[in-house]
């Protein structure tokens, strides 16, 4: 399963990559986390609450950042943990590219889920996954709109 | 995958399904065909503790016929909405788009009730009863409500219903005079998702379009009505340019994502495509 987006950022490249590896940005813009720890320099844990019709249940997670190409790509992998998540594990590569002041950012996103699924099963899966990545990076762009007009007026 | 452990209880009326989830603190799921509910548990995409079976509550069954218009229970399965004669007669559209719900096994079960609470924006039924502006007879633990359908449909798999409420019946009012429908849908194999479909509904008045309503399927979060192509309409004979402007405008009404199945531009020209030849099988009929 494959899923593509791109988010247009009024911050330069360097400002959005700092917020890709910041704990608390990323606690806002993932949609129902609950609690997100850094468990290492490029790695963070977190469980995230779900309800979207069908899917709704507790997961836990961990993401970890690599290939690293400061400021403009980088590959989140992540797996689920346990329980309800323990099928799914994916990758998305993110690219960041400059667009005047501000940043296009894009993804594409490869997904791995265990077993067959079923066409109702796949149907669920890829469009509440679809939703998630799309709040996720518009809510990562909110926050990040946010923290920047605050940092200026301080 | 198998399914996480739940309990389960099968209710004889709508009290005490009210009662049972009441009862439940929030984590029971209503079970009728099961058709979105158990491949979900499967997937372990949810574990309710408690499923309640709404299945076999009498008040949810059946089809009939009021000055209200056509009453469909929400334990109907689909197959009944393509054999029904009252279906036939006073919802066409619905029947029309029943053939297109995935695939005979599927339809002998699955519910309409269940399609509708699902609100999947890839499924024929929220399009049309969006379409046929239907009402939804709703009952939960603060009494019975009426919602419309234009009101009900929220977001991705999100609808208007409140936490323990059931959708009991869909009203769908008498067709307004001399009112024409049609229903397509392109699909790359008949029962597949479909990359684009549309139920529309015309009602002429004094030789003109005097009411239009056009909403897709699988173009967006909810079944989405396109008001622009709407507005193209109202007002005008329906011919050639008539038809041509309510296409050229739904490009300002949807607009699709790109995904791995079809790029965001081809899924738009699709849209046009398809209303195109909707509105020319209604101007076929057109008095």
């Amino acid at each position: 399963m494959e899923l593509t987006g791109s988010h247009s950022l009024t911050q330069p490249p360097e400002t959005v990559w700092r917020a890709l590896f910041d704990p608390e940005v990323l606690a806002r813009a993932i949609p129902g986390c609950e609690t997100l720890a850094q468990t290492s320099d490029d790695a963070f844990a977190a469980t995230v609450k779900l309800k979207i019709g069908p899917v709704s249940a507790r997961f836990k997670g961990e993401v970890e950042l690599a290939d690293k190409e400061p400021p403009f790509a980088c590959t989140l992998s992540g797996k689920g943990s346990g329980g309800i998540a323990g099928f799914a594990k994916g990758a998305a590569r993110v690219t960041l590219a400059p667009e005047g002041t501000g940043t296009v950012l894009s993804y594409t996103a490869e997904a791995a889920l265990g077993g067959k699924l079923a066409a109702l099963g796949s149907r669920l899966i890829q469009a509440t996954a679809a939703k998630l990545a799309d709040e996720f990076f518009t809510r990562f762009a909110d926050v990040l709109n946010e923290t920047t007009t605050t940092a200026t007026t301080d | 995958m198998k399914a996480p452990p739940f309990a389960y209880r099968l209710a004889e009326d709508l009290p005490q399904a009210l009662d049972l989830y009441a009862r439940s603190a929030g984590d029971a799921v209503y079970l009728a065909g099961g058709h979105s509910i158990v491949p979900s548990l499967s997937l372990r995409l949810q574990a309710p503790a408690l499923l309640i079976d709404i299945s076999r509550i009498a008040a949810l069954a059946g089809v009939s016929l009021g000055p209200e218009g056509l009453r469909i229970g929400a334990t109907t399965p689909h197959a009944v909405l393509l054999e029904d004669p009252l279906v036939a007669t006073h919802a066409p559209l619905l029947a029309e788009a029943a053939r297109h719900v995935a695939h005979p096994a599927i339809r002998n079960r699955a519910t309409f009730g269940g399609n509708l609470v699902l609100a999947d924006p890839a499924s024929e039924f929220p399009a049309v009863v969006r379409a046929l502006r239907a009402e939804l007879e709703v009952e939960g633990p603060e009494g019975a409500r009426q919602i419309a359908a234009e009101d009900f449909f929220l977001d991705l798999y999100t609808t208007a219903l409140q936490p323990g409420e059931i959708l009991r019946a869909v009203l769908i009012p008498p067709p307004a005079p001399g009112q024409l429908v049609a229903f397509a849908e392109l699909a790359r194999r008949q029962g597949d998702f479909a990359m684009v479909g549309a139920a529309v509904r015309l009602v002429p008045k004094a030789g003109v379009i005097g009411t239009a309503d056009i909403v897709f399927h699988s173009v967006g979060l909810t079944p989405m009505r396109a008001v622009a192509a709407e507005a193209a309409l109202i007002g005008q004979a329906l011919d050639a340019a008539t038809i041509a402007a309510a296409c050229a405008a739904v490009a300002q009404d949807l607009q699709p994502g790109d995904d791995p199945v079809l790029p965001a531009a081809t899924r738009l020209h699709l849209a046009g495509v398809l209303l195109g030849r909707l509105l020319r099988r209604v101007q076929g009929e057109w008095a």
